[in-house]
């Protein structure tokens, strides 16, 4: 287990489209865990695998509702409501902004084992949902801000 | 994706806007927020009641949050991101001077705000000064009375020139208590009697004000608008150190009265009332939105005898020649008597300030003394304790112009006692007496 480097904004991979995972490989299985690792460390609540540059369809999410998500070629089938608040990025450090996501998610994808599952998200979920799929397919939060990306250092830029 | 926040509380949210438009922005501080309660008025009386509280603390002791702010932080308050400045003025208020908020509910409410506010990154920051205060809370104490009392050191040292150091420090302690809100009842509209019972009906707290008999000091009310004293018109907002000066004025059956500065009317409705239906009073003043204040204030409380208009102090109407037998000139002024209530004021006031307010009152004085017929008097009262607008406005005026004091003597009731009265002029100082600070001067204008 290790922590790997977050790519950060302006790095190409982060713009890349993701390929589709075949097999649980070791390699895939160690990537999971260091990806957990790394979100942990970070106080992260989802993070995707091209955010530690490996070009894989590989999100994880832990948004303290006592469940820890892998979600492997996810497709999002399902979205309703709409929820417009804070959004912040792990490779995008520093910076805030406002964005409206669905409220309420469903998406399929695999698990750690393959195995075909469907998940249901409201609120917080269904943002982290929507925030990690798109990072599979080269999106940031950063294009869908509303107003200003905010930035967070401790004294006023001159 | 990075980790999202808990919602800070509402009232704090509201705090935090209203805070920002006033310090960062200059507005001012009892418009900003009344314009925030009337907006949010489902809001419980206890939050409203609070809301209220932060700001005008958090105002009113600006300058001592920010030294302690600078002792505990890093980043001096005067780099700080807005936003940031604002949410630990705010918080430290509560921290040392509302004891019944927990310490830590504060910071946690602080870090929310902050991370709500699109500040993520500050939130360590943000607990971390703010922690650092609730540990050393008891330990800030300043020698100095700029920081102790929360006032610029310029004001200090004019004040130091211009009265004995224990009179200013006095009036500092004074301007940081707590102050009720004084009515002055409407007699003509009802009784005294009937007029506590209806406010206490409605869970005011009421006294009667040791200065006044007819003015009420009220505590513990939610919002003035909605007591059926002030829809009924029984009631108004005035200081008693206001009504102090209709009083001096004193008119007679059938007084033809101007007021030149005079919205939003509260000085002229007591004269109207003093009237009793007979004579006349014209309140004029600048503006439409000030006229319209007064006009506001007529409509609810129904005087026949009193009338509004548009019209610029500083200009002379030929119609008024030496017509009145009163003229009130409540002038515009520094306003350092009210500093208690509006706390804003020691912020934005500016040497400079003071010297074109001097030339504005002595503009409009020579102007409101060709107004006044011979023998007539001219009432001068502004809300300050300044003694250039003041004590020497009223000898520049003597000297200038052919009038004489007019003794105070009896007018203002026993409880005040100062030597000037006899001489027709008399400067209320808060923390001597339970009013804002004041000044007043009478003069009567010679017969021939």
């Amino acid at each position: 287990m290790a922590i790997r480097q977050v790519r950060t904004i302006g790095d190409d991979i982060l713009t890349k489209e993701c390929k589709r995972v075949k097999e649980i490989t070791p390699r895939v299985q160690e990537l999971i865990e260091d990806m957990f690792e790394t979100m942990y460390e970070t106080n992260g609540v989802g993070l995707a695998a091209p955010q530690v540059g490996v070009l894989k369809q590989i999100v994880v999410m832990d948004v303290d509702d006592g469940n820890q998500y892998v979600l492997i070629n996810p497709e999002i089938i399902e979205t309703s409501g709409s929820q417009t608040g804070p959004e912040g990025c792990l490779s995008v450090p520093g910076k805030s902004g406002t964005v409206t996501r669905p409220n309420h998610v469903k998406v399929r994808a695999f698990d750690e084992n393959m195995e075909e599952y469907e998940l249901e998200g409201e609120e917080l979920l269904a943002r982290c949902i929507c925030h990690e799929c798109a990072h599979l397919h080269g999106q940031l939060f950063v294009d869908l801000v509303e107003g200003d990306l905010m930035d967070v250092n401790a004294e006023e830029e001159e | 994706m990075t980790k999202p926040t808990t919602k800070p509380t509402e009232s704090r949210e509201i705090i935090l806007d209203v805070l920002m438009e006033i310090l960062e922005k200059g507005g001012y501080s009892h418009v900003i927020l009344r314009q925030a309660l009337e907006k949010y008025q489902y809001l419980e009386k206890s939050d409203r009641a609070f809301i209220t509280r932060v700001v005008e603390g958090t105002i009113e002791y600006r300058l001592t949050i920010d030294a302690i702010l600078d002792q505990c932080s890093k980043v001096s308050v005067a780099k700080m991101k807005p936003v940031i400045r604002t949410i630990l003025r705010m918080s430290v208020y509560q921290i040392l001077w509302m004891d019944r908020i927990p310490d830590s509910a504060v910071c946690n409410e602080a870090v929310n705000l902050t991370i709500h506010r699109h500040f993520q990154g500050l939130k360590g920051f943000v607990n971390g000064v703010l922690r650092t205060i609730v540990r050393q809370k008891d330990s800030f104490t300043f020698t100095d009375w700029s920081r102790r009392y929360s006032m610029p050191d310029w004001l200090i040292e004019l004040w130091k020139r211009q009265y004995p150091a224990a009179v200013v420090e006095s009036m500092l302690q004074a301007f940081l208590e707590d102050i009720p809100t004084t009515v002055r009842c409407n007699l003509d509209k009802a009784s005294m009697e009937e007029i506590s019972d209806s406010l206490e009906r409605q869970g005011v707290e009421v006294t009667v004000s040791p200065l006044a008999p007819h003015a009420l000091l009220l505590e513990h009310y939610d919002y003035l608008d909605g007591l059926e004293a002030f829809q009924k018109g029984w009631i108004q907002v005035q200081d008693v150190s206001s009504g102090f000066a209709s009083e001096v004025a004193n008119p007679r059956a059938g007084d033809q009265i101007l007021d030149v500065c005079g919205a939003p009317g509260g000085k002229s409705l007591h004269l109207a009332d003093k009237l009793k239906g007979t004579g006349l009073v014209v309140v004029r003043d600048l503006t439409e939105a000030k006229i319209r204040l007064v006009e506001d204030n007529l409509e609810r409380t129904g005087f026949t005898n009193l009338r509004a208009e548009v019209w610029d102090a500083r200009e002379f109407d030929p119609a008024w020649e030496e017509k009145a037998d009163i003229v009130m000139a409540d002038l515009p002024c520094s306003g350092f008597g009210i500093i208690g209530k509006k706390p804003d004021i020691k912020y934005q006031a500016s040497p400079e300030k003071l010297q074109e307010l001097v030339k504005l009152q002595q503009e409009i004085l020579t102007v409101a003394s060709r107004y006044v017929k011979p023998g007539g008097k001219l009432i001068y009262s502004t809300c300050t304790i300044d003694r250039m607008e003041n004590e020497d406005q009223r000898s520049w005026f003597l000297e200038h112009f052919p009038f004489e004091s007019s003794s105070l003597t009896g007018l203002l009731g026993e409880s005040i006692s100062e030597e000037t009265l006899e001489d027709g002029y008399v400067q209320l100082i808060p923390g001597r007496y339970p009013c804002d600070g004041f000044f007043i001067a009478a003069f009567q204008k010679h017969k021939d």
